[in-house]
């Protein structure tokens, strides 16, 4: 397949948009005066650019690359990942949790912890989740390099450099704002090369009645949103419990790398409508992420291995200019995420760890010290992109990783906000209880969306219990960390 | 009560159950707090009609993908 993709048209297409992202990013780095405008763009975002970046954060190495192979082998059931493993916990997001983050007038979602907690709690989230964004950024560096050796021949470290160098010039000198708006970008090319690739494909299957029938009549589940319970991968109950009550809210509530654009809202109005607009868009992606999987089982695409259907489906039946465009949208996925991830871990570690463990920290600082840390971040993650290749299927190594410690961090997300009773000492044991835990039931072979679940129901009974021995901190100014919508003030 | 024996339908139905139980407490957010930080209290923004827009879209997936 090297080298057969791409005419001259679409190679033109694509150097174009290397260089508007990277300019775009440069001239919004003039702005940029201070770590308020590093990290929170200088609090200018609207609900729309907020909206979009948070989708183009999201869609990454996990959706373009994992999730037309999934479709491809489970159907629509993938499309659980965009709806009911998305939708409501980000309409939670935006009327409950974001509104509390506004009110707390925090940089990040560890701070909240911190302020709930205490700063232990605070830099362990920091902790884990900068490790974790570390891996998902190499996956992601690793994803964009497979595409461009694929599609272009370019060897693998060719494309971990050049990717890393672009992300790097426009992350490391515009921030938060930079970010934001090159996503927004991203994401409508993102779409339209989607939307061609349904017009066409839909064209070329005789009409939706004829995609439908001819799916369905060679694969007969293909168009039933979830699984049996005893499918190995995503059995109903696992997918209902461990991804829609724990690993949904887990990621649209307390993930850094999403809500920090809206944390750089102008408003909180516009921080969550921006949510909101994102849950619309969310809404639609499977037509982006999962219908190119079916397109290739209805025209029975002849490939190896399912997560081939996108390439297999962009070769045979995109046109010159629009394959192009549609290369574009992979690699616009996958940049997003990478610039969101090291500007958010960026964050986590000027703040929420080098504040907590070095008292004499100059705030002052913070700006140049972010830049230093984007880079030395984003040179980490490209020296990890080869290990984590070696680990494993990218869609399930996320997952899984994610799988340890979002049900703990859930659990003290929701008693924090919701109850005045949890204790600091008690958010603390829980949280590295509750990895161990999670790490012990993974160990011994069970299905990650169950192992979630059991890590949150643990955490939440361990939390309850272990607060109900200790002192809580009489200084906390809890009105303004819990959500309590109906008392004034 | 084992859920892992009920037939595969019910997850859709469980699915919507779940929008629809969302949908009421989304209503029972007070205004003031959806209108934080608005400009102007016009309608469209209320974000909780959004909301409902959005769970009435999943209810109709889960019911046609079943």
């Amino acid at each position: 397949m090297k080298f057969q993709l791409l005419h001259t048209l679409d190679l033109t297409i694509i150097i174009a948009y290397l260089i508007v992202i990277t300019a775009v990013g440069v001239y919004l780095g003039g702005r940029v005066k201070n770590a308020h405008d590093f990290f929170l763009a200088g609090r200018s975002l609207t609900w729309w650019i907020i909206g979009l970046s948070i989708i183009g954060t999201n869609i990454g190495a996990n959706s373009y690359v994992g999730a037309a192979g999934n479709a491809f082998s489970i159907g629509i059931a993938q499309a659980n990942f965009e709806w009911i493993g998305a939708i409501p916990a980000m309409i939670i997001a935006a009327l409950i949790f974001i509104p509390l983050y506004w009110k707390a007038g925090v940089y990040s979602i560890p701070e909240y912890m911190g302020l709930r907690y205490n700063q232990s709690v605070r830099v362990v989230a920091a902790l884990i989740t900068s490790i974790v964004a570390v891996f998902a950024i190499g996956v992601a560096l690793w994803a964009l390099a497979l595409t461009l050796e694929s599609y272009l021949g370019w060897p693998i470290w060719v494309g971990i450099i050049v990717t890393g160098t672009i992300v790097g010039l426009y992350s490391i000198a515009g921030g938060l704002a930079a970010v934001a708006f090159t996503d927004s970008l991203q994401v409508c090319i993102m779409f339209i090369g989607g939307l061609i690739i349904v017009g066409l494909g839909l064209s070329e299957t005789g009409g939706l009645d004829g995609f439908a029938m001819t799916l369905t009549s060679e694969n007969p589940n293909h168009l039933q949103a979830y699984l049996p319970a005893d499918h190995d991968g995503y059995p109903w109950p696992g997918v209902i419990l461990g991804l829609g009550i724990v690993l949904s809210p887990a990621y649209w509530c307390a993930g850094q790398a999403i809500l920090q654009r809206s944390l750089g809202a102008r408003t909180q109005w516009d921080a969550s409508a921006g949510m909101m607009f994102a849950a619309f868009a969310k809404t639609f992606v499977p037509l982006l992420i999962v219908f190119p999987g079916l397109l290739a089982l209805v025209m029975h695409a002849e490939i190896q291995y399912p997560d081939k259907a996108l390439p297999w489906v962009i070769k045979n039946v995109l046109p010159p200019g629009i394959s192009g465009l549609m290369f574009i949208a992979i690699i616009a996925a996958l940049q997003s995420t990478i610039d969101s991830g090291i500007n958010s871990t960026s964050l986590l570690v000027t703040r929420d760890i080098r504040h907590v463990l070095y008292k004499n920290a100059n705030p002052e600082n913070d700006l140049k010290i972010g830049r230093y840390l984007t880079l030395i971040l984003l040179l980490l993650a490209m020296c990890v992109a080869p290990v984590v290749a070696e680990m494993g299927g990218i869609f399930t190594f996320i997952q899984t990783v994610l799988s340890l410690f979002q049900g703990p961090m859930l659990a003290l997300l929701l008693l924090g906000a919701f109850t005045r009773s949890v204790t600091p000492t008690a958010g603390l044991w829980t949280l590295i209880s509750g990895v161990a835990v999670a790490s012990v039931i993974l160990a011994i072979g069970t299905n990650m969306l169950y192992v979630a679940f059991a890590s949150f129901i643990y955490s939440l009974a361990a939390l309850w219990l272990i607060s109900q021995f200790t002192e809580n901190d009489p200084d906390k100014d809890l009105d303004k960390l819990t959500y309590s919508p109906w008392r004034r003030g | 009560m084992d859920i892992t024996t009920l037939p595969v339908a019910w997850a859709n139905y469980i699915s919507m159950g779940g929008f629809f139980l969302l949908g009421v407490i989304v209503w029972l957010i007070p205004r003031r707090l959806i209108y934080a930080g608005a400009p102007d209290d016009a309608i469209w923004r209320d974000i909780r009609i959004w909301a409902t827009v959005l769970i009435a879209m999943q209810v109709i997936l889960y019911a046609l993908f079943d």
